[in-house]
């Protein structure tokens, strides 16, 4: 057995000399402080996470997420800060990400200052700072809709609420303030051509406020009334395709709007749902989306329709329609549940969807449902709202 | 963190059995109740106001999000953070403008008007979070939201907590 142990040691040896001497030579002398960039224009596959905090919103962030990778270390490109349950909108033509987020001078106490910070795409740094005076801007559940770039990206609309509502235009040229816009009794800011905005209104109207050319107020339209807030209410947030916009109802109805600049033009409605369908309704927090290919994604959740309380529930489903054709073209059955989700943008869209069991994110193929991966691990909590990278 | 989904699909079974006599309620509302100073102004009448019991019997625990009065809250319940159903954790400032909804209390068979007043000032309490969204409306509805931050009107803007304050029986329509 000695003789063995002997042996054995002088075999090692003579491989460890014969490794050293075909080893490669030792790591060069790395340099310190490189810090890493990313594109101008973020490839289709990614997608902005918004993960609010909602446990400490004070450490809201948004990260940027590689969708198409299969680990933690290739899907996370970066991260922002956003404080205080902030709204986020990327205009990708200006290369830079709008984050509209509040501070108190000490922590959650002290003095509050609301400020849109300016983020830069590629190095995910603050390139500009524009401070929002009467600590009113809208704070709520993440939307898509209290942001939104117009004037072909040279202005951003900022949608207030103090519980009075107004709309503060900045310019993202100088950086400054161009004024402000009241739009009482109505919220949030759409796409209403290149020079004007539109809001929903609580009586059941849609606003249409057009500007001149230095932002100032030119006309204000309201369109007929098409819904009852306390019947038959419509979601905040619609899908939209061109100057199209499908708010989903409680009731499992759609509710396309035109805006195209002037006073905004209901269309007729129709419905989500088929025979044998009648419990299902639109329910969640980003409950809808769209597509580069024209079509509509609906969150669907099997039994809320005309359950009171359940329209932020999420759902067991998506729903993809041809809104043209007002016709289902696809269904996505979610492995367990969907808050919140995103479309990516490009031919082959693929859909990020919250999974609030887990408070992951999940993957799915928008042109056949499949599911595709998890994503978790990157150090969200509450992910509430996405939105595809631009 | 507790699954948001265990609390999410909760609430079919309670909207089921809470579901009744809500919808029609205060139609005529309209704006945003401004705090207890606005409840004189609202169309209620004071649960106070009428000679019967000054104090009507609840029952259920406060720091239960299936509570009556929880019916259209979203947020951690005051009860579990150092407060009350009806007061702020120490320290923290009550904000004076709300959402309200109108809730059954099955102890008396009355809807009352709730007041949904947010504690502020400190971080978020983290502790029973309860959303219940019954009545709730989209925020073009202020006086309906609870999908807001309520911490308007204080010193701070950081949420930590809901509040479920009785201010009023509701008229039947």
């Amino acid at each position: 057995m000695v003789r063995k142990s002997l042996l054995l040691a002088v075999l090692v040896g003579v491989c460890a000399q014969v490794g050293a001497a075909d080893s490669p030579p030792p790591l060069p002398v790395e340099p310190t402080g490189v810090i890493e960039t990313l594109p101008d224009r973020y490839p289709a596959e990614w997608f902005l996470v918004h993960d609010a905090a909602f446990f400490h919103m004070s450490d809201g962030k948004v990260y940027v997420i590689d969708a198409s990778k299969d680990t933690v270390g290739e899907q996370v490109k970066g991260m922002f800060p956003m404080n205080l349950m902030g709204s986020y909108l990327q205009v990708a033509s200006r290369g830079e990400i709008m984050s509209v987020e509040t501070f108190h001078t000490r922590g959650t106490r002290g003095d509050r200052f609301d400020v849109l910070t300016i983020w830069d795409n590629a190095n995910l740094d603050v390139v500009a700072e524009v401070e929002l005076p009467g600590k009113k801007r809208f704070m709520g559940m993440p939307q898509r809709v209290a942001l939104h770039a117009l004037n072909d990206d040279r202005w951003l609309a900022i949608f207030n609420l103090s519980p009075s509502t107004s709309v503060t235009l900045v310019d993202l040229e100088t950086r400054k303030i161009i004024g402000e816009i009241p739009i009482p009794g109505c919220s949030f800011v759409y796409a209403s051509g290149g020079m004007a905005f539109s809001s929903v209104c609580a009586d059941g109207r849609m606003l249409t406020v057009a500007l001149d050319g230095d932002g100032k107020e030119k006309s204000r339209s309201f369109s007929d009334v098409f819904f009852d807030s306390d019947e038959s209410p419509i979601f905040e947030r619609p899908a939209r395709v061109g100057n199209i916009a499908y708010f989903p109802a409680f009731d499992a109805r759609v509710q396309p709007v035109a805006m195209s600049g002037n006073a905004a033009m209901p269309m007729t409605s129709w419905s989500l749902v088929g025979e044998g369908e009648e419990n299902w309704a639109p329910a969640g927090i980003g409950l809808d989306g769209e597509d580069d290919l024209g079509r509509i994604y609906f969150l669907m959740n099997p039994e809320a329709n005309g359950v009171d309380g359940m329209h932020n529930a999420g759902g067991a489903e998506i729903w993809v329609f041809d809104p043209e054709a007002r016709r289902r073209v696809l269904r996505i059955p979610l492995q367990e549940w969907g808050l919140s989700f995103a479309v990516s943008r490009g031919e082959e869209p693929t859909v990020l969807v919250t999974n609030p069991v887990d408070m992951s994110v999940e993957l799915y193929d928008g042109l056949t449902g499949e599911f595709i991966r998890k994503i978790t691990g990157f150090g969200q909590e509450t992910p509430l709202l996405m939105m595809s990278a631009q | 963190m507790m699954s948001l989904i265990d609390r999410l699909l909760e609430k079919r079974a309670r909207s089921a059995a809470q579901h009744a006599s809500r919808r029609g309620l205060l139609k005529t509302l309209g704006g945003v109740l401004v705090g207890a100073s606005a409840v004189p102004l609202l169309p209620v009448a004071r649960a106070d106001g009428h000679g019967g019991a000054a104090h009507p019997q609840e029952t259920g625990s406060e720091t239960d999000c299936d509570y009556w009065r929880y019916c259209a809250i979203d947020g951690f319940l005051c009860s579990c953070c150092g407060g009350s159903a009806n007061t702020c954790p120490p320290g923290t400032e009550m904000s004076p403008v709300t959402w309200i909804g109108t809730c059954h209390n099955p102890a008396d068979g009355r809807n009352y008007v709730i007041s949904y007043n947010d504690c502020c000032g400190k971080p978020s309490c983290g502790a029973c979070l309860c959303q219940r969204d019954e009545g709730d409306r989209p925020p073009y509805r202020p006086d309906k939201t609870n999908d807001i931050n309520w911490c308007l009107g204080t010193s701070s803007a950081s949420y930590h907590c809901s509040t479920a304050v009785v201010v009023g029986v509701a008229f039947e329509e």
